[in-house]
C-alpha cells in the first residue's frame, strides 16, 4: 500500500480537507476565513506568519491555512504546499495596479508540483467596492482560460465584507475535493 | 630476499633451468621499479616539506603578497567603480548596450571574488572580511543600478527599485513587469478614480454618494491632497515630498514607494511598503505594518474638518485604539525595536491640521 493511499484512507475516515489560502497582501484572506467562521471581522491586522482554522463545513472538517501575503513572507508559502487538497487564491478586485503582480504570483504557484492535484478556487474579493473588476474581468486579466486542462478551477466573485459569494465558492471547492478524494455517499 | 625467492624457486624447479636467469631478471626489474617508486615518494614528500618550510619561514614574502593582492584588488575595484559610474551615461546615450555593460560589471565582480578566494589562504582574516564586504557592496550597487536603469516602463519615476533591498526577488519582479504589461495590453483596464502624475498642486475631494469607492493617488511630486468623507479603499503609489490628509477609509490603505511625505490617515488597515523618511499620523483599528521601509515615524491622527467626528464614528473609527504606535515591521521579525521606524516625539509632531470643509472639490481625473 502506497503512502498516498494510506493518507487518503485516513482522510476519508475523518473527512478532512486541507485548504491553503494565499494571495497578495491586502486581498482579504484572513477576513474571508473569519467571515466564513462567523467571527468578528472589524479588527484584523495584516497577517505576520499564518493562521490555522479548523471549521466544520457540511459534513467535512476543513483545515484552513491562511498564510500572510506580504512580499517578504511570500517565499514561505512553499512550506505549506504539502498535502494541500484545495487552493484558494484571493484577489483584491479593486487593486488594479497590482493585478500584474497578482498574475505573476499565481502563475508561479501553479507551476508548483506539490499543488498540481489541488482544486483551485479563485475568489475575486471586494466586489462590494465600487470600481472593483468583475470576476469575468479578473479571469481575463489572470488569463485563467490558458490554465492546464487537468486543473479543476473556478472563479467566484465575493465580498468578505458582506459575506456574499463566499459560500458559493467554498461549496464548489468542498464538493470538488470530495468528488476527487472521497467516495461520495 | 633470498628467502622470498625460495618459495618462488620451488615451482621453478619443474621448469627448464635456462628460464631461471630470465626469472631472476624479471625479479630484479620489479625490485628496481619498487625502489624507484619509493624514491619518487620520498622526493615528493621532501618537496612538500620543503615548500611548507619556505612558506613558514618566508613570512616577509607572504606579507609582500598580501600587499600585492591588495593593490590588485583595489585596482579592479576602482575599474569596476568607474564602469558603474559609466553605466548611468550609457543608459541615457545607448540603452541597448546597457545590458551587456552591466553583465560585464557583474562578471568582473565575480572575477574579483575569485581572486579573493584564491588568495584567502594566506590573507589575514581582516583583509578577507573587508574584501568580501567590498565585493558585496559592489554587487549591491550593480543590483540597485540594474533595478533603476533596466526596467524601462513608461511614465515611471526611476526611484522605485532603489529602495528595495531584496536583489534576487527584484529580478523576478522586473521580469514579471515586462511580461505582464503584455497581458494588460490585451485587456485594457479602466483607470480607477484618483489624482495622478502631477507636481506642485493642491487637490481636494469630498466623497459623497456615488463617489464612494476606491481612490488612487499616484506619481505625485510636491503636492498636497485633502480627502474628506468616508470612502472604501485608498491606494497610494510613488509620491515624493507630498502631504496627504484623508478622512476615514472604511477598508484598507495600501501605500507603496513614498519619500519625504506626511500622511494623516484613518483606516481599518494600513500597509506601508517602500517608504523613506516619511511621517504617518494614523488612526487605525488594526496594527499598521511596514515592509522595506526606513526612516518612518508614527504619531496619532490629527485631522480636523467640519463633520469629521461623525464620519469617523460612522466608519467605525470613532475611538482611538492606540494602534498607531503598534507597528509591525515585516523586515524586522525580532523582539527588539526595529531600526526602521520610531514614534514621533510630541514636540516634533505637527499641530492639528485643520482643513476647511470642502463642499465642492475638484474631481479626480
Amino acid at each position: 500500500m502506497g503512502l498516498l493511499s494510506i493518507i487518503r484512507k485516513i482522510k476519508r475516515k475523518e473527512k478532512e480537507m486541507r485548504i491553503l489560502m494565499v494571495g497578495l497582501d491586502n486581498s482579504g484572506k484572513t477576513t474571508i476565513v473569519m467571515k466564513i467562521n462567523g467571527e468578528d471581522t472589524s479588527v484584523i491586522s495584516p497577517t505576520l506568519g499564518f493562521n490555522i482554522k479548523t471549521i466544520t463545513y457540511q459534513k467535512y472538517t476543513l483545515n484552513i491555512w491562511d498564510v500572510g501575503g506580504q512580499r517578504t513572507i511570500r517565499s514561505y508559502w512553499r512550506n505549506y504546499f504539502e498535502q494541500t487538497d484545495g487552493l484558494v487564491w484571493v484577489v483584491d478586485s479593486s487593486d488594479l495596479r497590482r493585478l500584474d503582480d497578482c498574475k505573476m504570483e499565481l502563475d508561479n504557484l501553479l507551476k508548483e508540483e506539490r499543488l498540481s492535484g489541488a482544486s483551485l478556487l479563485i475568489l475575486a474579493n471586494k466586489q462590494d467596492i465600487k470600481g472593483a473588476l468583475t470576476p469575468t474581468e479578473i479571469a481575463k486579466v489572470l488569463n485563467l482560460e490558458a490554465m492546464d486542462k487537468t486543473r479543476h478551477w473556478k472563479i467566484v466573485g465575493c465580498s468578505a465584507y458582506t459575506g456574499e459569494g463566499l459560500l458559493e465558492g467554498f461549496d464548489w471547492l468542498v464538493q470538488d475535493i470530495a468528488s476527487r478524494i472521497y467516495v461520495l455517499d | 630476499m633470498e628467502d622470498g625467492n625460495g618459495g618462488q624457486n620451488l615451482p621453478t624447479k619443474t621448469l627448464d633451468s635456462d628460464l631461471d636467469p630470465n626469472l631472476q631478471k624479471k625479479h630484479q626489474s620489479m625490485l628496481d621499479r619498487l625502489s624507484a617508486r619509493h624514491q619518487t615518494r620520498l622526493d615528493s614528500s621532501l618537496t612538500r616539506l620543503d615548500s611548507s618550510l619556505t612558506r613558514r619561514s618566508d613570512l616577509s614574502n607572504s606579507s609582500e603578497s598580501t600587499s600585492s593582492f591588495l593593490s590588485r584588488f583595489s585596482d579592479s575595484k576602482r575599474s569596476i567603480e568607474s564602469q558603474l559610474a559609466e553605466s548611468r551615461q550609457i543608459a541615457s546615450s545607448d540603452p541597448a548596450r546597457l545590458k551587456s555593460h552591466l553583465d560585464d560589471i557583474s562578471s568582473s565582480i565575480s572575477e574579483l571574488e575569485k581572486l579573493v578566494a584564491e588568495n584567502s589562504y594566506f590573507l589575514p582574516s581582516y583583509e578577507v572580511r573587508s574584501s568580501l564586504k567590498t565585493i558585496s557592496d559592489l554587487r549591491q550597487n550593480v543590483e540597485s543600478l540594474t533595478a533603476e536603469l533596466v526596467p524601462k516602463k513608461k511614465f515611471t519615476f526611476k526611484n522605485k527599485a532603489t529602495a528595495k533591498k531584496e536583489p534576487p526577488k527584484e529580478l523576478e519582479i522586473e521580469k514579471s513587469n515586462s511580461v505582464s504589461t503584455k497581458t494588460s495590453n490585451n485587456f485594457v483596464i479602466r483607470d480607477s478614480p484618483g489624482f495622478r502624475n502631477k507636481a506642485n498642486e493642491i487637490f481636494e475631494k469630498k466623497f459623497r454618494g456615488s463617489d464612494i469607492g476606491e481612490f488612487t493617488l499616484s506619481d505625485l511630486d510636491s503636492c498636497e491632497v485633502r480627502l474628506s468623507g468616508c470612502f472604501d479603499a485608498l491606494f497610494i503609489n510613488r509620491l515624493k515630498n507630498c502631504r496627504i490628509y484623508s478622512g476615514p477609509v472604511t477598508g484598507s490603505v495600501l501605500i507603496e514607494d513614498v519619500e519625504d511625505c506626511i500622511f494623516v490617515l484613518a483606516s481599518h488597515q494600513i500597509r506601508i511598503h517602500l517608504a523613506k523618511r516619511s511621517d504617518f499620523y494614523l488612526r487605525v483599528r488594526s496594527r499598521p505594518i511596514i515592509e522595506d521601509s526606513n526612516g518612518v515615524r508614527f504619531a496619532p491622527y490629527c485631522l480636523e474638518y467640519q463633520g469629521i467626528e461623525d464620519e469617523l464614528e460612522a466608519a467605525g473609527l470613532g475611538e482611538e485604539t492606540g494602534n498607531w504606535a503598534n507597528v509591525d515591521d515585516f523586515k524586522w521579525l525580532r523582539a527588539v525595536q526595529s531600526p526602521n521606524w520610531c514614534l514621533l516625539l510630541e514636540n516634533e509632531r505637527v499641530e492639528k491640521v485643520y482643513v476647511a470643509n470642502l463642499e465642492t472639490g475638484n474631481e479626480g481625473s
